[in-house]
């Protein structure tokens, strides 16, 4: 007794594999739907007025930029204000540095880590003077720790 | 060896299979290959690359990303994503090129930072499209398609006020807010709050859809811009029937009134986007200047009654519009009688009422007016009237003489309407008496005293007259002796 | 064996034994036995029995409206989840979020398309396949119940859709939901016309339920937005569960057991197999009605793989007409809505729009008395033709093909004549412009068209004497008239619901 189903059934197989590569290319057409192709938000781009209303030494928290601008005497600079280790936003203490109250991170005023999980230290943002005289800041551009302007 | 029972299941299987694999590469390659802004893009890399100064500008150019590019204005709600085409547009070296890769013209992005005011804010369209036909969206199910480039200037007054824009900066909206004026269209037409009621207001025309627009007679393009520019040259083309006066304006002038029209939208944006000038006149509406008459005159009434010495046949009323600063008839009644008139306009005839809760101006506006219009001539001590006779020879004598221009019942034809309340109860029986015996200078209203009338026949006449005046109205209403 | 080895051989055939758990068989099936097997151990296939009747496989039978409809269900499904992804059910966000379905979700503008596709093929295949069981007469005893499981699904169906509608917050959106929220307070006619709405108002409770306010506004969206993405999937789900059960249950697709059964196929050979000889149906001993029980010769074939082919081809047929559709066409999208302009004409989608030509006439007949009466006539059918014979042929055979083009001549007929008198001498209020509601209500051109139809398939009881003849003449009359209504709404009325031989000559608005 021959058996069928032993004998290759070519045109099944045509069938099935035309069925599971129409699948195949229709769930890779569905797969890209989730990744977004154009980012929703406005520009993270911050003026922050005239430099002068700044004084030497100060600590201004940007709550919508995400970032601490400061002042020292070599001139302004901006930390990012949210934490390495898992994004929850670190305080600012006079002199200290930085402290996340999630985990316990601890950072120094120049931004590092001195303690606590966080993998890195705290980004220094780009900062610039805009051509109408104001600080601009681009909070999504980072800058080599020690990058200051001096106005 | 009986046939497979799933023989033609198998092969419908592969049809089917090869249709939709077929169909499925195809909208892929629409959608990540031919997609228009992605040539665009690729163009636009050239043009940057060939411009590129040095090695490392090189580079950077060539590994420009192609992809979908927006600008996100939270304070306008705008999402557009015109950039994503218009690269070029705030890169000054883009100036030579040809759109959609040019630089935006006139500088006029230094002052207005892209990401600050997004594009649509000023061009009107849909900012969410991607290809440049529903971007435009004339005929894109969208209610604000993009502005023809010589309508653009109408947004501008979103943020500014059109009267006070430097000299050369959008100038058909400039122009068109004083043909606004000076063509009186208040006289009809209200504007935030203060106009005439005979034809629609116009507060935020600029913001209708097209569906609001009525388009039965409106050849070609079925924007909006095309409906008002059509309706200046051609009210009646567009709305048979309307009363509206075929103004004589240049093309000019055509394009300036419907920027003009465009520009009259009331968005509610942050005041950091208001220019000072925009700030001082919404404070100005609130706390308005002293009034000034002659102004007035020319925006609210002079549409009507011209320069008033004279008075004028109206075509389209059908009637004589009486002159208002004729010196024989501002002479004759007191600043009272003209207040009221004005205030409360001549219900039935086209005249309408102007007070605070008619036309909107304000009492101090009212008394300058009154004041304009006293200019032409000092009130006069009206002889006294006689006193009314008898109404019935009265009337005979009103249809005699009276009844072809005043209306057989006093209704009004050519001429005003005598059994009208307002008139009733702003003229006095020595302003009435005194008009039929001197008639009106420079009107069709004949000096009937020179024509044979004593003060008798004017006494009954007057009686007839008063027949039409609302019980105790008169009296009541301004405190006087009829 | 040390542990050691043990533990090593164990992770090396780790992958076997996950495979063999998870698919019990662990291969693929060689013999019958596996192949039933296959079926019945797989939580998927056990939905199918595991022999199925040649006849049911006949594609001149079902068209394959069943699997159409099931496979259009998947894909909706499917298509459905992603939308959620981007879409915000929100009165602001809405219509900005499905604009950028369109012009920026990668493959979004592709898959919204294929949802609504996929959403007129369904409707479609629901009536194709309702008037298919029908003309088979597969309502019958024993699948009486399983056709009012159908109507329902029939009813969540149309729900789905029109709940659907409202989702994108575009201009034909908001005014057909405008509508359809009024029609369902047109009970408010009635209860006006007697005068008792001060105390008993049913039409505003429903509205204000469907809305949750008195107009279409962010309640009523979101409302629409649970019942369309939760509520009515799983109920439609639910049901097409017990829809299947019940096929299986009921002894699988209905056939003329009179005729004589094509053999069946045991192993690779076709025989003529007899009751006594199959032990399958043993395992379900259910209220006798199983396929082996008191049948002689079966012509029955293993599912696996022969009814998993047939399923094969309807899924990709299905997907293949949603594709190309989708592909040339878009979906709709007009302006945002806007509650200060009115479209003209608000149209629903188009299988709707044979009850909005019927609503032109009285809101409340075309919107809920007659959906009402022609739901309740379709549920009692069979309850009301219990005659056996007829079962899975078409028509019930010649008589009733006979029948059936009888009726619908006289259905087009009527219907036509009806409305060509209305649109050109207009109805009741047109000659008594005093004429009361409630007279309008009880007479109009749909209770009349109604009228008609009863009134002949009582004549043809009368002069057959049949049940199921009259029910087949009272069916192809309602038949034809949904066809006529709904090409009437959808082409020849324009702005203002006037008459207009086609869309180009409607007038600017």
């Amino acid at each position: 007794m021959p058996d069928l189903s032993k004998r290759r059934d070519f045109l099944g197989l045509a069938a099935l594999w035309s069925a599971v590569v129409a699948m195949g290319a229709a769930l890779a057409g569905v797969m890209r739907l989730p990744k977004p192709a154009v980012l929703p938000g406005p520009l993270r781009i911050y003026k922050l007025g005239d430099p002068a209303q700044y004084p030497v030494g100060s600590a201004t928290r940007l709550e919508a930029g995400g970032f601490f601008l400061l002042r020292e005497d070599r001139g302004f600079h901006a930390i990012s204000s949210v934490c390495t280790h898992l994004g929850c936003v670190v305080t600012h203490t006079e002199g200290e540095g930085f402290a996340c109250p999630c985990h316990g991170s601890r950072f120094s005023t120049d931004g590092s880590v001195v303690g606590g999980p966080a993998p890195a230290g705290l980004p220094w943002l780009e900062i610039v003077l805009s051509p109408d005289g104001q600080l601009q800041v681009n909070a999504e551009s980072q800058v080599p720790k020690g990058t200051r302007l001096r106005v | 060896m009986p046939a497979d029972p799933s023989r033609s299941f198998k092969w419908a299987t592969i049809i089917c299979s090869v249709v939709s694999i077929v169909f499925l590469i195809a909208a892929a390659v629409r959608e990540n290959i031919s997609a228009d802004w992605r040539a665009r893009q690729a163009a636009f890399r050239e043009i940057l690359t060939r411009k590129a100064k040095d090695a490392a500008a090189r580079t950077a150019a060539r590994n420009l990303p192609i992809e979908i590019r927006q600008v996100v204005v939270p304070a306008l709600h705008a999402v557009d994503r015109c950039v994503t085409c218009h690269l070029g547009i705030d890169d000054p070296r883009m100036a030579d090129q040809a759109n959609p890769h040019r630089t935006h013209p006139k500088r006029l992005l230094t002052i207005h930072r892209v990401e600050k005011f997004g594009c649509t804010v000023c061009h009107q369209g849909q900012g969410a499209a991607l290809n440049f036909e529903e971007a435009k969206a004339e005929d894109y199910f969208w209610d604000y398609p993009l502005l023809p480039a010589k309508f653009t200037e109408a947004t501008c007054a979103s943020c500014h006020n059109p009267r006070a824009l430097p000299a050369g900066s959008a100038g058909r909206l400039v122009l068109g807010a004083q043909l606004y004026e000076q063509k009186g269209c208040g006289g009809c037409h209200k504007l935030n709050g203060k106009g005439g009621q005979l034809g629609l207001p116009l507060d935020n025309v600029g913001l209708k859809t097209k569906h609001q627009f009525v388009r039965t007679n409106l050849k070609g393009s079925q924007t909006n811009w095309n409906w008002l520019a059509e309706h200046f040259r051609d009210p009646a083309g567009i709305i048979p029937g309307s009363l509206m006066p075929v103004p004589a304006l240049s093309r000019p002038q055509v394009e300036a009134l419907t920027v003009f029209m465009l520009s009259l939208r009331q968005r509610d944006l942050p005041a950091e986007y208001l220019a000072p000038d925009k700030i001082d006149e919404q404070y100005a509406r609130l706390h308005p200047a002293p009034p000034d008459g002659a102004a007035l005159y020319r925006r609210y009434c002079a549409a009507c009654h011209d320069t008033g010495l004279f008075s004028r046949w109206d075509k389209l009323f059908q009637r004589f519009v009486p002159g208002i600063r004729n010196a024989a008839f501002v002479r004759a009644a007191d600043d009272e009688s003209l207040a009221v008139n004005v205030r409360e306009g001549r219900p039935g005839t086209p005249m309408p009422g102007w007070g605070p809760k008619a036309g909107g101006l304000s009492e101090a506006e009212l008394a300058a007016l009154v004041a304009y219009m006293r200019s032409s001539a000092p009130a006069m001590a009206l002889p006294a009237a006689p006193a009314r006779g008898d109404a019935a020879r009265g009337a005979t004598l009103f249809a005699q003489n009276c009844a072809g221009c005043h209306g057989v019942a006093g209704q009004g034809l050519i001429a005003p309407a005598l059994a009208n309340p307002v008139f009733q109860r702003a003229a006095t029986d020595a302003f009435i008496a005194q008009t039929i015996r001197a008639g009106r200078e420079n009107t069709p209203m004949p000096a009937f005293g020179r024509a044979g009338f004593g003060e008798a026949e004017i006494g009954d006449l007057l009686a007839y007259i008063r027949k039409w005046q609302p019980a105790g109205a008169a009296a009541v209403a301004l405190g006087r002796q009829p | 064996m040390t542990p050691t080895q043990e533990f090593l051989q164990n992770l090396k055939q780790a992958p076997r034994h996950i495979r063999e758990s998870m698919l019990r068989n662990g291969k693929m099936p060689e013999t019958d036995r596996e192949r039933s097997q296959s079926t019945f151990h797989n939580v998927f296939f056990h939905l199918q029995s595991v022999r199925v009747h040649r006849h049911s496989l006949r594609f001149a039978y079902t068209f394959g409206l069943g699997l159409i409809l099931t496979a259009s269900f998947v894909v909706l499904t499917l298509t459905g989840i992603l939308l959620m992804v981007y879409y915000k059910p929100g009165a602001e966000l809405a219509y900005d979020s499905v604009k950028d379905i369109h012009f920026v979700v990668p493959a979004g503008r592709f898959i919204r398309n294929i949802h609504r596709w996929g959403a007129h093929l369904m409707v479609l295949a629901v009536f194709l396949h309702m008037a298919r069981v029908f003309y088979t007469g597969s309502y019958k005893r024993p699948r009486e119940f399983n056709w009012l499981v159908g109507l329902a699904l029939l009813a969540l169906t149309l729900g789905l859709s029109f709940t659907g509608y409202l989702l994108p917050w575009d201009q034909l959106a908001f005014w057909a939901i405008t509508i359809g929220a009024n029609i369902a307070s047109s009970p408010r006619e009635v209860t006006d016309a007697i005068g008792i709405t001060a105390w008993f108002d049913p039409g505003k409770l429903l509205k204000q339920l469907l809305l949750g306010a008195n107009y279409v506004g962010q309640e009523a969206l979101i409302r629409f937005y649970v019942l369309h993405v939760a509520v009515l999937p799983l109920a439609l789900a639910a049901l097409m569960g017990v829809h299947f059960w019940r096929v299986r249950k009921d002894g699988g697709l209905s056939r003329d057991e009179t005729r004589p059964a094509p053999p069946a196929r045991i192993g690779d050979r076709d025989v003529q197999v007899f009751a006594p000889n199959k032990t399958y149906g043993l395992m379900a001993v259910v209220r006798g009605r199983t396929p082996e029980v008191g049948r002689a010769p079966e012509g029955t074939v293993t599912s696996w793989p022969h009814l998993l082919w047939a399923e094969m081809a309807a899924f990709m047929f299905t997907i293949a007409v949603t594709l190309a559709l989708s592909y040339f066409f878009d979906a709709p999208l007009k302006e945002m809505a806007n509650p200060a302009i009115p479209e003209n004409p608000a149209k629903a989608p188009w299988y709707f729009l044979g009850l909005q030509e019927l609503v032109s006439y009285s809101a409340f007949m075309g919107g809920v008395g007659i959906p009402a009466i022609v739901l309740a006539g379709l549920g009692l059918i069979p309850y009301l033709d219990r005659d056996p014979r007829g079962v899975g042929v078409w028509f019930g055979g010649p008589a009733g093909r006979r029948e059936f083009w009888q009726s619908l001549a006289f259905g087009l007929a009527s219907v036509l004549a009806l409305l060509a008198f209305t649109v050109n001498f207009g109805w009741l209020r047109a000659w008594y412009p005093t004429i009361p509601q409630i007279a309008i209500i009880i007479v109009n051109p749909a209770t009349v068209i109604v009228a008609m139809y009863s009134a002949w398939s009582l004549w043809v009881l009368r002069r057959t004497g049949s049940i199921r003849l009259s029910a087949v003449a009272l069916f192809t009359c309602f038949l034809a008239g949904f066809v006529v209504l709904t090409a009437m709404g959808s082409i020849f009325r324009g702005p203002n619901w006037q008459f207009y031989w086609w869309p180009s000559q409607w007038p600017t608005h």
